[in-house]
């Protein structure tokens, strides 16, 4: 019988989008699944859990243009030790920006990956927008993308998907400047000390 | 100033004035937590206070740069991305429209000539990825110009030695 591992590879994976966005997939998928969050000290754990699954969802943001380094690391050791029988690996990734486009290279990434070591690369989605997303009334269109990434799963009719905030860049920018401006009013920071050139 | 950033150790000459040369091997680097304290609690200072502190200003500062890293599925390999994501106090959090797409304003980051270094590549494959993630880097991480090249990690040592010695010249 199928089953299928969702691992979490976000730098903040207790309390990220990721998680919540596993959360919904697993929601969305008929198939009996069990979420993981990757810590620096369970890689080899995954691995070994990792023999009885034979569907694999990464899910992710997208960081400094690339897979970010928890996620990184993981691949390093599944990479030296790999599950007797391999999963098909899928992918699920998100990033801040409103351009979906922006979490291509990280997905090619996945797929050398998977070229390199032998696995199967299943499905894809991409969105953008995605810090975001979940908290504006165009979650609907995240949810639906999920939905669409699950039942191509399921199916084994293997596709990439992507979805993002239908927004005029300008707009975007707009929106995304406010949701900052209230991230640092909660900590009691102003636009302007947001704003300083300084580093360090 | 010119900033080496290695994850090779490098046998280089004495460190010149305006030439610095780090072997990220020797440092003590935590991963980012995604904490986004950088630019909304303590902005433009990272709340994990270890040598990356060190690292960010320099490569702000730098306006030549010389990236060694070796290449894992077409990426930086885990020192180098680790220290590239750690970097992210020298931008904002606001977004700004930058050749067409949305980018992260930068804070007093100078426009830079890197010269990246990527070793260990297992097919043209994985080369050609790793070019197009630098080719991605320019519009994140202030780089004007960019040159690439893959090579052997027996080359590394040589290739650094020319470009610094171009450098000084």
């Amino acid at each position: 019988m199928e089953k299928l591992m969702i691992l979490n590879g976000s730098p903040r994976a207790p309390r990220s989008n990721s998680k919540e966005y596993a959360a919904i997939f697993a929601e969305a998928c008929s198939l009996p699944t069990e979420t993981f969050a990757i810590t620096p000290k369970n890689h080899l754990e995954l691995c070994s859990r990792m023999e009885g699954f034979s569907q694999l969802l990464l899910v992710f943001p997208l960081y400094a243009d690339g897979i970010p380094v928890p996620l990184l690391s993981f691949l390093k050791t599944l990479a030296a030790h790999p599950p007797k029988k391999k999963p098909v690996i899928s992918v699920l990734i998100n990033c801040g920006f409103i351009e979906w486009q922006q979490n291509r290279l990280a997905v090619e990434m996945v797929k050398l990956f998977c070229t390199q070591q032998g696995y199967v690369f299943g499905s894809a989605l991409m969105i953008g927008s995605g810090e975001a997303i979940l908290k504006t009334p165009f979650r609907f269109l995240a949810e639906r993308g999920i939905r669409k990434l699950a039942a191509s799963i399921q199916r084994h009719q293997y596709r990439t998907f992507h979805t993002t905030m239908p927004l005029p860049k300008k707009l975007f920018i707009r929106a995304s400047t406010n949701y900052w401006l209230a991230m640092g009013e909660k900590n009691g920071v102003s636009k302007e000390q947001m704003e300083t050139m300084k580093i360090e | 100033m010119k900033l080496i950033l290695s994850d090779h150790s490098l046998s280089l000459p004495p460190e010149q004035e305006d030439i610095r040369y780090i072997d990220l091997s020797g440092l003590k680097i935590a991963n980012c937590v995604g904490c986004f304290g950088c630019w909304t609690k303590t902005p433009g200072r990272c709340v994990i206070r270890d040598d990356a502190t060190r690292v960010y200003p320099l490569i702000a500062q730098s306006d030549q740069l010389l990236y060694v890293s070796r290449i894992f599925c077409g990426s930086y390999d885990v020192p180098m991305k680790t220290m590239l994501e750690r970097a992210i106090p020298i931008q904002q959090a606001f977004i700004r429209i930058h050749h067409g797409e949305t980018h992260h304003v930068q804070r007093q980051v100078v426009p830079k000539k890197a010269v990246i270094v990527g070793y260990g590549a297992s097919s043209p494959q994985e080369e050609a990825l790793f070019r197009q993630l630098i080719a991605r880097n320019t519009y994140n991480m202030a780089m004007e110009e960019t040159e690439v090249i893959c090579c052997e990690e027996s080359q590394v040592e040589a290739i650094v030695k020319e470009r610094v010695e171009a450098w000084k010249n």
